[in-house]
């Protein structure tokens, strides 16, 4: 077939197509039009400033909570952020999350889409699901649905706010996902890689998107921005997206660290398990764009209990660890990050230090049960902040002393963060880690590694402390971590260091150079620590623990005791040492292998 | 001539003294401080023991420096035991090393030593052998207490009677005094009873203990304890002394016997 032919056959298949009434959400509607998206973008209707969707636009937060026990149903509360106060509250028997309207909210109860009054929580409207429920979304106006009719077919409808009447319905011949309504616009998913912007009141397509190089399977909607993407990276909707790719669109792909794994930037919009509220909730990367663009000064990350804060370089700077239970649900205001745990308890962080500005029980008296999940319409609120501490480190040493095993990466992540701190406290908590029986080996061993990275000189004295510990058979103790914290210390060799803490710390290195019982696999560390911090003053008790083993069956055939020992007075010693050496590998008692690391050790003098 | 005689036999000596030949005694120190910083350790905890048994100066010298210079295990043992036949002060510090010496048994022997010095730091080393994790080591600290009589020890020997050791309850029985047997008997409840009788019925036996108004405590004090052990205790003190001249301790002891086991004299 020729070129020319075959494109005159397109065009009249496309318009024989058209003709006949095929699907809104098609595989052939024009995509990436810039001048169509920017169109439809500015018929958006949006505050002025971040604001709470309802039509009083007052911040509150829709709470689906357990039945009080007793097999009593679910509840729906409403809470009025502002007032500090419950709205109202209803049972029901809610199957979704909750989705904000202007004066309603609407939600799933078995297969009834229902409309509830927002002042009130009483039913306004529901209409049944005439299909798979795929999501629901609603905006000042109008409630939206999306459904699947058949193997092949899915659905998105437009019911009217006040009344619930069907205003439009539009098929599409491939995989709709979840949308999410924004001032009179509709975002709608479609096979993965599309974003069809539906004009909310007809129902018609106002502009497509296209990903090109990334899949769109995420949609999170603020008062003022729309964001999009999939858990790779997260796109701001705007002009700039009609170029399909990322690198010519507002987009951004924060650095999570990889113990925070499975956070996402919000919802799958595929996931029907996500209609209802879920773990995903839990692990969520919270963001607030800028007036334009999407270069972040700061993010945060809510993963289950806890609260990492981080800046733009991906340095976590601050972090929350909520008491006992879990937060359900979170949401970044752009003015402060709110969450709720399980216990109804409400809690907004500063996202700029994570100070707590906010912790209170919103479900005191309501004879509720655990909260499941919840909708915070809270854009731009934030309670007024008063001067609040910022309790980082004592957050993070909570998490890492955690003793949830679910965490033990989180924990890492945490006391990670921890040695990047300065001062000796935060020492101390990090060798509570090592004192800990229930903490996991693998994260002794992370906090070992980290006390010795750490070469912090006002650390030395705690350090010390934690050597006052012998083995003891009337005071039943033993040490602790001795051999980690030799290390530690040895790594503050070439630092400026306090004398008096300095003599301390080389008495307390002695005694257990000295001690009976300390293992091989500590001495050798012992020995290390004496030889890099003592600046001579080390020697004659070193040369003393050499004379008394060189001959021994035990340490003098080890072959990390002789380097040690042998390296410290060699590499930290003068003449009188080396003389000492000698002497010791011209004993005839000294075991081999010690006199062979001597002779290395002074083949050059 | 022994001296000489060893180290013939060690295969050190040359050639044999001719008969009547005025030992040099020098020389023989000397030939033993050689073996003793040998590589035969048979040898040279042999050297020790004879080096141990001069009173020549030089003989004690030659000990102190072997130790300095560090002496494997066996020999250490023997040297530090014959240090300390002739103790001198400078010694202290040299026991005190190896007091705390990886191997259980040089510790012990060290601790052993250091009861016949009389001074603070080997009083201090002894105390810290109480607390030393190997029982053995223990023992041997809670022998040099009560040998050296450090007061300083009686504390922690009361924590060791807790724990049953029977090292302390020996030790603590040599130390007691009166008021030290008032300080035992109120012990009762807090440390085993069998400890408590052993260390009592201990007390009641040594010949220097006394008079007998204070033998009377400590059979009553042992009158308390219900475990057999305490029985056990009276009955040997029973045994071990003869009725006349009567002794009201041993009266009483008598009684309480009988009356424990059902009423049949002894």
């Amino acid at each position: 077939m020729k070129p020319r032919r075959h494109l005159v056959l397109v065009l009249v298949l496309a318009s024989l197509l058209a003709s006949c009434g095929g699907p809104v959400f098609h595989l052939t509607s024009p995509d990436n039009d810039q001048t169509a998206l920017t169109a439809a973008l500015s018929r958006r209707q949006l505050p002025e400033q971040p604001a709470p969707l309802n039509t009083a636009r007052t911040p509150r937060v829709f709470v689906l909570a357990a039945g009080g026990g007793g097999g009593k149903a679910k509840q729906l509360i409403a809470y009025d952020l502002q007032r500090g106060a419950i709205l109202w509250k209803q049972d029901a028997d809610v199957q979704s999350r909750i989705w904000v309207g202007g004066n309603f909210i609407v939600e799933l109860e078995g297969k009834q889409l229902v409309a509830r009054d927002q002042q009130t929580g009483a039913v306004k409207w529901q209409t049944d699901v005439p299909g798979e429920f795929i999501g629901a979304t609603a905006d000042g106006e109008r409630a939206y649905v999306a459904y699947k009719a058949n193997a092949s077919t899915w659905w998105l409808a437009g019911y009217d706010g006040a009344s619930g009447k069907q205003l439009w319905k539009a098929d599409a011949d491939g995989v709709l996902g979840a949308p999410m309504a924004h001032g009179g616009i509709v975002y709608a998913p479609y096979n993965q890689q599309w974003l069809s912007l539906i004009d909310g009141a007809t129902g018609k397509i106002a502009a497509r998107i296209r990903g090109i190089d990334e899949g769109i399977s995420m949609l999170r909607v603020t008062s003022r921005v729309a964001y999009y993407g999939s858990k790779q990276g997260v796109f701001r909707l705007d002009a700039k997206s009609a170029s399909g790719k990322r690198a010519d669109s507002s987009y951004v792909q924060l650095v999570v660290p990889p113990q925070l794994d499975k956070t996402t930037y919000g919802r799958d919009t595929y996931d029907p398990i996500q209609n209802a509220y879920t773990a995903a909730d839990r692990s969520r990367i919270l963001y607030a764009a800028p007036a334009e663009g999407m270069q972040l000064d700061a993010y945060a990350v809510h993963y289950f209990r806890f609260v990492f804060g981080f800046d733009h370089s991906g340095t976590l700077v601050w972090a929350y660890s909520n008491p006992r239970v879990e937060l359900v649900a979170s949401e970044d205001t752009g003015a402060a990050i709110v969450a709720i745990s399980q216990t109804g308890d409400l809690v907004a962080l500063d996202p700029a230090n994570g100070a707590v500005r906010l912790d209170q029980n919103i479900l005191t008296g309501a004879g509720a049960g655990l909260v499941l999940g919840a909708t915070f319409d809270a854009d731009g609120w934030s309670p007024p902040a008063q001067g609040e501490k910022t309790e980082t480190v004592a957050a993070l040493v909570s998490i890492a002393r955690d003793h949830d095993a679910r965490f033990d990466r989180v924990k890492e992540l945490a006391v990670q963060a921890l040695a990047k701190l300065p001062g000796g406290e935060v020492t101390q908590e990090l060798l509570g880690v090592l004192a800990d029986k229930r903490a996991p080996q693998h994260l002794k061993d992370v906090v070992v590694d980290l006390l010795v990275a750490r070469k912090d000189p006002a650390s030395l004295s705690v350090l010390t402390a934690q050597l006052a510990a012998h083995d003891d058979f009337l005071l039943q103790t033993e040490p602790l971590a001795l051999g980690p914290v030799a290390k530690a210390i040895a790594g503050l060799g070439g630092a400026k260091l306090d004398p008096a803490a300095l003599s301390a710390a080389l008495v307390a290195l002695q005694s257990h150079l000295d001690a009976p019982t300390t293992q091989v696999a500590d001495l050798v560390f012992v020995i290390d620590a004496m030889a890099a911090i003592g600046g001579g003053k080390e020697r004659p008790a070193l040369g003393s623990h050499l004379l008394l083993y060189h001959a021994d069956d035990d340490l003098g055939s080890d072959p990390a005791w002789d380097k040690a020992i042998v390296l410290a007075l060699e590499n930290h010693g003068g003449p009188g040492e080396r003389e000492l050496l000698r002497q010791v590998a011209a004993d005839p008692r000294t075991k081999p292998s010690l006199v062979a690391i001597i002779r290395d050790a002074l083949a050059n003098d | 001539m022994w001296v000489l005689a060893f180290v013939c036999t060690s295969g050190l000596c040359a050639a044999a003294p001719k008969p009547g030949a005025k030992p040099d005694r020098k020389g023989e120190i000397a030939q033993l401080a050689i073996v003793l910083d040998g590589g035969d350790d048979e040898a040279a905890a042999k050297a020790a023991a004879t080096l141990g048994e001069s009173a020549d100066p030089a003989a004690h010298e030659a000990l102190l420096d072997g130790l300095a210079f560090g002496l494997r295990a066996p020999v250490a043992t023997e040297a530090l035991t014959a240090l300390a036949k002739h103790p001198a002060p400078p010694d202290v510090s040299s026991l005190k090393r190896y007091s705390t010496h990886h191997n259980p048994t040089v510790r012990s022997s060290a601790l052993t030593a250091l009861s016949l010095y009389p001074d603070p730091v080997a009083h201090a080393a002894v105390v810290q052998g109480l607390h030393d994790p190997a029982g053995v080591v223990r023992g041997a600290a809670a022998n040099a207490a009560a040998k050296a009589h450090v007061r300083e020890a009686i504390e922690p020997l009361f924590a060791l009677l807790a724990r049953g050791e029977e090292s302390a309850a020996r030790a603590l029985a040599a130390m007691a005094d009166a008021d030290l047997v008032r300080k035992l008997g109120d012990q009762l409840g807090k440390v085993p009873d069998a400890s408590l009788a052993l260390c009592l019925g201990l007390v009641l036996r040594r010949p220097d203990f006394g008079p007998d108004a204070e033998r009377v405590e400590v059979v009553r004090a042992i009158g308390k304890i219900t475990d057999q052990a305490a029985v056990n205790a009276l009955t040997d003190y029973l045994d071990a002394t003869p009725k006349n001249p009567p002794r009201q301790s041993r009266a009483e002891a008598e009684k309480m016997v009988e009356a424990r086991l059902g009423g049949g004299a002894k």
